[in-house]
């Protein structure tokens, strides 16, 4: 007799968990998405958040610092000295197959010129696009992730960091 | 209109119907799993993924259709059809209204049960005939799942049958004029029992074991690519349209409902059942073969039993 009862106990405990298990995924139903509609919308990144190389031209003092610390040799520099003693790059590149993405160069930079933006789509179509990008060009980052199609891009939410854009941004501090 | 004319006619809205139908089934269960994991589901084509289920459909339209080597080719060819047809025949009986039936037969529930009951050859065949042993499992698992769970269905489905007097599905629509059968206790039972079971007879979660994709690899299907798999999949979407239209015939009222047009009931009530078996398929987890079995022999066939001796009872007293 006891188990009788013991299993007609254990069967009503079996239909009430049922039950609240239908109450769990009805009202997950109502609940917002948490994945965003990707390609139209995107995730803007974290402040901290390390991408690919950007650089200020303007505010380079080309002190090779950069140069030095890289532990990869990912970056390139060559200048010219003129009469009056004024330095012009001749040449700034950046392997994008070689950087480990340490950010060693954004920390030593003494006037914040070189710096890693916040862009998180960077498939090319083409391997050799990615072993010297010219760090002078502005429109470096404008062909990166299959740009050709030019989704439009609505940030998620304003008020934290802007979305990524190819050109990047002075990163917040 | 010759009756050769009013065949063809019938004939092909039925098969429209099954097709608009499987595919918006398809989306619904898409964006139904997509609302319940917080996602949100298809949305690239259309307006909220809408457009989705005709580029899937045009994309197993256009896909490659592979025969494996060491197949039973007779077997293998011909199972999507003995499982799709099936699917089709079924509508003969079913009252979309007062005036929306194909042909009222009068034994229309048990032409209905009979015309299902085959579905499951199909599967073993396709199981059988794929010289796989996932295939073969899903397939003798499949046989062994629905012909046990088609005993309390039918136990269920008989007690209907003998509080409506009749086995013309109109006739059982008409017998719940005043009152529909879900409303009675022992048929409240019976309706239990069949929404349980008709989920074991169109293999969906929780007794989906002859699909089990972590298990089986979609089980007596996996072989099958292109359009042949387009036939299993619509044949699947199609019985779940059936079992739900049978339940909203037998125990919902049918096509009977204030204010709405006949057709808009009967379908409100069809559709509410599929959404209730996709909801179903999101919460609870997948049965084991055994517990299965003997949830259908040990629980499910007693309470039947017992169910159709209290029905009779109430009957005649």
């Amino acid at each position: 007799m006891m188990k009788i009862w013991l299993y007609i106990k254990k069967f009503l405990i079996a239909c009430f968990s049922i039950l609240k298990g239908f109450n769990v995924t009805f009202k997950n139903m109502f609940k917002k998405p948490v994945t965003l509609d990707y390609p139209r919308k995107k995730q803007a990144m974290k402040e901290r958040f390390r991408g690919m190389v950007d650089l200020y031209p303007e505010d380079c003092v080309i002190c090779y610092q950069c140069i030095k610390i890289c532990p990869t040799a990912a970056l390139e520099l060559a200048h010219k000295t003129a009469e009056d003693k004024k330095k012009d790059i001749t040449k700034f590149e950046f392997n994008a197959e070689l950087c480990c993405f340490c950010g060693l160069c954004e920390e030593i930079c003494p006037t914040d010129a070189i710096f890693l933006n916040k862009m998180y789509e960077v498939s090319y179509f083409d391997h050799k696009d990615m072993l010297n990008i010219d760090l002078m060009n502005n429109d470096k980052y404008k062909k990166v992730g299959g740009h050709k199609l030019e989704p439009k891009v609505v940030p998620v939410k304003e008020e934290v960091v802007p979305p990524p854009t190819p050109e990047g941004t002075k990163p917040n501090v | 209109m010759t009756p050769h004319v009013a065949l063809l006619v019938k004939g092909l809205s039925v098969l429209g119907f099954i097709a608009v139908s499987a595919m918006f089934l398809i989306w619904l269960e898409r964006k139904v799993s997509a609302w319940i994991q917080n996602r949100m589901g298809p949305m690239a084509a259309g307006f909220h993924g809408s457009l989705q289920p005709i580029a899937d459909t045009i994309k197993l339209l256009l896909k490659e259709d592979i025969v494996p080597t060491g197949i039973d080719k007779m077997t293998w060819w011909l199972a999507p059809f003995f499982v799709t047809v099936p699917a089709v025949m079924a509508f003969l009986v079913m009252p979309f209204s007062a005036k929306l039936i194909v042909n009222d037969l009068n034994l229309g529930v048990l032409y209905i049960c009979s015309i299902t009951s085959v579905c499951v050859l199909g599967i073993f065949m396709a199981g059988w005939g794929s010289n796989n042993k996932y295939s073969l499992l899903g397939g003798m698992r499949s046989a062994a799942q629905i012909i046990s769970y088609e005993v309390p269905l039918l136990l269920s489905v008989l007690v209907v049958v003998m509080e409506a007097g009749t086995l013309s599905m109109q006739g059982i629509v008409h017998a719940q004029h005043d009152l529909w059968f879900i409303a009675k206790p022992n048929l409240a039972v019976a309706f239990l029992i069949y929404f349980i079971s008709s989920t074991a007879e169109v293999n969906r979660v929780p007794f989906d074991i002859p699909e089990a994709e972590s298990e089986l690899v979609a089980g007596y299907h996996t072989e099958y690519t292109g359009m042949k798999f387009a036939m299993f999949f619509v044949a699947e979407y199609t019985n779940m349209f059936i079992v739900s239209a049978i339940a909203a015939t037998l125990f919902l009222g049918g096509w009977q409902g204030p204010f709405l047009p006949g057709l808009a009931w009967f379908l409100i009530k069809s559709y509410g059942m599929i959404f209730l078996m996709m909801w179903m398929r999101w919460t609870l987890p997948r049965v084991r073969m055994d517990q299965m079995m003997s949830f259908a022999w040990k629980l499910l066939t007693p309470i039947a039993l017992l169910n159709l001796l209290i029905s009779g009872w109430l009957l005649v007293r």
